[in-house]
């Protein structure tokens, strides 16, 4: 059975739509930039990539106002009892913000999962199977892999994935204190880098059975057991889910054409994913990140590059990685700061995260009848 | 099919291992006998949520009960449900963050509102390199964590899984196997889902009786 991911939106803070990530990607200027949202704060950084036109209603989230708005067009249009996975790291987290500025305890209970699953069910008409799940910043890459495994196994016809992080103080006071973040904006893979930028994205993917869409042939998941925030330096587990993701698919590392990797811009993951890749692949062929443009967006980092992806495969043609300028040692031949064409109709995407999870999907591209 | 069930709580702790030895026990204190219950050293453990150690310890359990602890089958993965979400760790960063003056909190704090920080804890320390991700199905999060990881098995990500299921002083961890005939050797709780307190005091009866 071909499981494809044949609808799908996104929205990151180039804007709306694939076609605007697209095209904001190609024109090669990053979507990250100064945010006064914690100048008071003395942060490391002050760099966000912010959808600067989201809509907030008082007492509303902003995963709650992104999600709303991209899933829009496909309300109750679904059958109701498609199930649904939520990828996300930290959700409605401002209610726990909120709860203890402002001394609301009671606020805290909304930051829990389940509630926005149910706003997102009861947005959509759906009355079937829901989960909350997260792998770090692999989540909505997992998510995929749960969804594809239940359409491939024929438990669902077909599922709905549903994705979002967004820029909150929360996180950002915690990227700060672990120093992983960039004073400038991200330059994932350029030898001046100097940590990643927290970015907001918001996105859902339909998985089904078909012949039109991206379509997911094999994936991987494992982790690195080794340290809970840095990654495995010889790549082990990186590895072993790009070889996974190879043997389900029954294709060979030679017909990979393109890599969309994490590519955060920190120098410790940025290499071991270039290990990973010169281990796996042998020669060069494109390698991009997108978070030079749309910083880090956590759970939907894995959807976002996939959608990416998607379109590369349809054009031929790989994105710049925005910001880059003079690739480090192993990125050299491998990694471009402009567009790049290729020939060829599968791609690995990648996706590591704290805790030592790796994802690794190989998709390949629509087919045309 | 489920292989072995495991559990650690503040109160007691044990195994159920149809295919082998189930017990039962008090569950120890000192970190010395956490730490050789758990029958391997594990660095940082003074460090680890009460939650965190709950997980390690009935994971460990769940390994031996499954005859998996010297006998390991290849990519042994994780599976993880929490009963009261993230909340406790979510607002003890923010708390101590904000008391900090709102400019700088405590990495390790940090790190422990990653819903998955447990389930990498457990691996690092018992060397289990599959698939670790935290899902919680919205009606029967416990039989949910047993179906993924079994067909995270009949798939072949995984030659087993461990499903936990935990909060803050309590955690279950079954050992999940491919089984031939929906083969199941522990039933999982029929109709509402206990909250992992009582899903280990209903394991510990079930080996009393036995």
């Amino acid at each position: 059975m071909n499981v494809v991911i044949a609808q799908s939106d996104v929205a990151t803070a180039y804007g709306w739509g694939l076609d605007a990530l697209w095209n904001g990607l190609l024109g090669g200027e990053t979507a990250i930039s100064a945010t006064n949202r914690f100048a008071e704060r003395g942060f490391t950084s002050d760099q966000a990539a912010m959808i600067s036109d989201l809509r907030i209603a008082p007492g509303e989230s902003r995963a709650w106002a992104g999600l709303k708005r991209i899933l829009s067009p496909i309300v109750s249009k679904l059958d109701p009892m498609t199930p649904v996975i939520l990828a996300t790291t930290a959700g409605e987290i401002e209610y726990v913000e909120r709860a203890i500025l402002e001394g609301d305890a009671g606020l805290s209970r909304q930051s829990h999962p389940r509630f926005l699953l149910e706003r997102v069910k009861g947005l959509l008409g759906l009355r079937g199977p829901g989960m909350a799940m997260s792998s770090a910043c692999a989540s909505s890459a997992a998510a995929l892999t749960r969804a594809a495994s239940m359409v491939r196994g024929g438990q669902a016809a077909s599922v709905l994935v549903v994705t979002c992080d967004s820029v909150s103080e929360f996180v950002y006071s915690g990227f700060s204190t672990l120093l992983s973040l960039s004073a400038g904006p991200a330059r994932p893979f350029d030898c001046q880098r100097a940590g990643l930028s927290l970015g907001e994205a918001f996105g859902w993917a339909l998985v089904t059975s078909g012949s039109e869409g991206t379509s997911i042939l094999g994936w991987g998941n494992t982790t690195d057991a080794v340290h809970m925030t840095a990654p495995d330096r010889g790549a082990a587990g990186l590895l072993r889910a790009i070889a996974k993701s190879l043997a389900m698919a029954g294709r060979a590392a030679h017909e990979v054409a393109l890599i969309a990797a994490h590519g955060t811009a920190t120098l410790y993951s940025d290499a071991m994913e270039m290990v990973a890749f010169r281990a796996a692949m042998g020669r060069p062929r494109p390698v991009f990140s997108v978070k030079g443009g749309v910083g880090h967006t956590l759970a939907p980092a894995g959807l976002v590059q996939i959608l990416v992806a998607g379109r590369a495969l349809s054009l031929g043609l790989a994105p710049p990685t925005v910001g880059l300028t003079s690739p480090d040692d192993g990125a050299a031949g491998w990694v471009h700061g402009e567009a790049a064409p290729f020939v060829g109709r599968l791609a690995l995407s990648t996706n590591s995260g704290f805790g030592g999870v790796n994802t690794a999907i190989l998709l390949g591209g629509e087919v045309v009848s | 099919m489920i292989r072995a069930a495991a559990w650690f709580c503040t109160e007691h702790c044990g195994v159920v291992a149809p295919r082998g030895l189930s017990w039962q026990k008090p569950a120890p204190s000192a970190t010395a006998d956490v730490l050789a219950l758990i029958g391997r050293p594990v660095k940082y453990f003074t460090r680890m949520t009460g939650e965190s150690r709950c997980c390690l310890c009935a994971a460990s359990l769940a390994l031996k009960g499954a005859d998996w602890w010297d006998r390991t089958p290849p990519e042994i993965g994780l599976l993880a449900a929490r009963s009261e979400g993230l909340l406790r760790a979510n607002e003890e960063y923010f708390q101590d963050y904000v008391a900090m003056g709102r400019t700088l909190g405590r990495g390790n704090l940090f790190i422990y509102t990653l819903a998955t920080s447990a389930l990498g804890e457990a691996a690092i320390a018992l060397s289990l390199t599959g698939p670790s991700m935290f899902i919680q199905d919205d009606a029967r999060p416990l039989a949910a964590l047993v179906w993924h990881g079994e067909q995270m098995v009949a798939d072949g990500e995984a030659g087993g899984m461990l499903a936990l299921w935990s909060d803050s002083s309590a955690a279950v961890c079954f050992a999940v196997a491919a089984g031939a005939g929906g083969e199941t050797l522990i039933p999982l709780p029929a109709g509402e889902e206990p909250n992992p307190l009582e899903l280990c005091r209903s394991l510990q009866a079930r080996v009393q009786r036995a």
